[in-house]
């Protein structure tokens, strides 16, 4: 019974959902809008829920003296600052707006911003041109690199001076993007369509039960 | 004396403004008609009308609508010349409206059109426009269904080797051997996202196989439900193997929902924690290298799958197996080897051969001139 009445649940609601999307009536949209409020319902209780298990996780830590637990502290002090500003005073509050811009988004700027780094090292490793692929790829990274450059067509333009073709830099860059990245691209939407889509049935059927815990 | 001017100026406003009319033959909009929004929930009405000629005059048209029973009131802004067609959105459901629509000079001069028969909004039970996708869900789902009983009934079915799949066993030996845990990150959808579905059902075979091994596993979670399905997921995955005792509800934890602090929180664990094997699976955005390069860096074996095409690349540079796109989507059926779920799989691949037959008649009708499944295409979309 315990894991007849989820299937029972995923069978009858995604059929209905589905079917929601082929019938415009507004009962139907109604029906459609209402199940997904009940996602908002759930989530607040979840993310109660959850802030427990993170203090948990994060007293645990202070608790066993692992590596690097002071942070923990931070983190403490973090949610209380937070949370004894923003709840009584609400998120327009002056002090809890300037923690969150000077605080919060710096720091999550200084995260995005360690990509520039990340994505130097990883290209070092994918552009060595070790073999056919790989020169192929790097050849490819090198129009398309200098396509994205004013400098691009300025070095095209002086070097290849004697061809008929001006510009030609962005050109190739643009021909890359619109032909055979392109065309790849859509080839893989393709199949993620079609794999969401048998992902669903084998979930609505009840034939894929791996979220269940998988077993019988 | 008073009225008489009065009557005078109002006499003369209106001889300007219809000579004005006439001078430039500014003719009333034709043919304005007013129905029932095709396929919506009855919400709004549609008023179309002739295109005016080039040399008309008109610089736009402003559209009257009248309640039944009651006065005419202008509705919207102006619309720019050339306008055939106004949805009116702001209509109350199962009342009669009827519209005038009229033509605007630049010379603010006006002539309106005949008022149109009275049109109700009403909800449609089937968006028509929708009928070829409808055919082309059944025919799909037909597919699958079929090749998942043809699977059920015995018939062998092959599945191409998946490196990455095949390499899932290998990890997590690896960090067996090592005597170091596993991290398994479901990236940042939520819970609706089928990518987020798809990594979950992976993680219930790892979890299987973690539970064998006694191997600790970690999640650490973007999404409060995520989160608590995960949970519950995993804990029924160690229960089945018969190894309740070796689950640790802490291992499955909530970090945050703020994607860089999540993307820092993660890459933390991993230089902390040491994991041998990590698993990206899920919905990822810019985050992806950062995540993929801590673990490349501390020496990991990284397995990943997305379907955020956009995201490929990064993770094909730092992982060492990646899964792409519709391989995330048959991951589950894949490692669990059952019949009915590799059936599911046979069947996507008839829908792709029929999609890909389409396309080659597609291309071949376009080259000799004749385009309607273009046509047809783009009228689905």
């Amino acid at each position: 019974m315990r894991r007849q009445v989820p299937l029972i649940l995923c069978f009858v609601f995604g059929i209905v959902m589905i079917f929601t999307q082929f019938i415009p009536h507004s009962s139907s949209q109604s029906l459609h809008q209402e199940v997904r409020q009940w996602y908002l319902i759930i989530f607040p209780f979840a993310l109660v829920f959850s802030t427990i298990t993170l203090i948990r996780t994060h007293i645990t830590r202070i608790r066993r003296r692992t590596e690097h637990w002071q942070y923990s502290f931070i983190l403490f002090v973090g949610i209380l600052i937070m949370v004894v500003i923003g709840i009584p005073f609400g998120p327009q509050n002056p002090v809890f707006e300037w923690l969150f811009n000077n605080i919060q988004v710096p720091m999550d700027a200084t995260m995005f911003s360690l990509l520039a780094f990340f994505i130097a090292s990883a290209a070092y490793r994918a552009f060595r041109a070790r073999t056919l692929e790989a020169s192929l790829l790097l050849i490819t990274a090198l129009i398309v690199m200098l396509g994205n450059v004013p400098v691009g067509d300025l070095i095209w333009n002086t070097v290849f001076a004697w061809l008929p073709w001006e510009d030609s830099a962005s050109g190739m860059k643009q021909w890359i993007l619109d032909n055979p990245n392109l065309s790849a691209r859509r080839g893989i939407i393709l199949g993620i369509s079609l794999g969401v889509i048998s992902q669903s049935i084998r979930i609505i059927l009840g034939i894929e039960r791996s979220y269940l815990g998988g077993g019988d | 004396m008073k009225k008489i001017i009065h009557c005078f100026i109002v006499y003369l406003v209106l001889c300007i403004g219809i000579s004005t009319a006439f001078s430039q033959g500014l003719a009333p909009p034709s043919n304005v008609t007013a129905v029932d929004t095709p396929n919506d929930d009855g919400s709004s009405i549609t008023v179309k009308w002739d295109a005016a000629p080039e040399d008309s005059g008109i610089s736009g048209y402003q559209i009257l609508r009248r309640i039944a029973g009651g006065g005419l009131e202008e509705i919207g802004a102006l619309l720019p010349a050339g306008t055939v067609t106004y949805v009116d959105s702001n209509i109350e459901k199962g009342s009669t409206y009827a519209y005038i629509v009229r033509a605007v000079t630049e010379t603010e001069a006006t002539v309106d059109s005949e008022e149109t028969a009275p049109a109700k909004g009403t909800g449609e039970w089937f968006h028509t426009g929708k009928i070829p996708l409808f055919i082309a869900m059944i025919a799909f789902s037909i597919a699958i269904v079929m090749s998942i009983y043809q699977a059920r009934s015995g018939e062998e079915v092959f599945i191409r080797r998946i490196p990455g799949l095949e390499a899932v066993n290998e990890a997590i030996g690896r960090a067996t051997e090592m005597g170091r845990s596993i991290l398994y990150v479901l990236g940042l959808g939520d819970v609706s996202g089928p990518a987020t579905i798809a990594s979950m059902n992976i993680l219930g075979q790892v979890a299987r196989r973690t539970a064998d091994y006694e191997t600790p596993l970690h999640v650490p979670c973007n999404d409060p439900i995520v989160m608590n399905v995960v949970r519950e997921m995993v804990r029924t995955a160690y229960l089945n193997e018969g190894r309740p005792d070796s689950y640790n509800e802490d291992n499955i934890f909530f970090l945050t929902d703020s994607q860089f602090a999540y993307a820092a929180g993660v890459d933390g664990i991993m230089l902390r924690e040491k994991p041998a094997a990590i698993f990206l699976q899920g919905t990822f955005f810019a985050e992806s290298l950062i995540l993929a390069e801590t673990g490349n860096s501390i020496g990991a074996i990284q397995i990943a799958g997305t379907d955020s095409e956009h995201q490929l690349p990064f993770l094909i540079t730092a992982c060492d197996y990646t899964l792409i796109g519709e391989e995330l989507y048959t991951a589950s059926a894949y490692l669990s080897q059952e019949p009915m779920l590799l059936g599911s799989i046979r069947g996507q691949d008839w829908g792709k051969v029929i999609i890909f037959a389409v396309i080659m008649l597609g291309v071949i009708l376009e080259l000799a001139g004749v385009s309607w499944i273009t046509t047809l295409l783009q009228r689905v979309s």
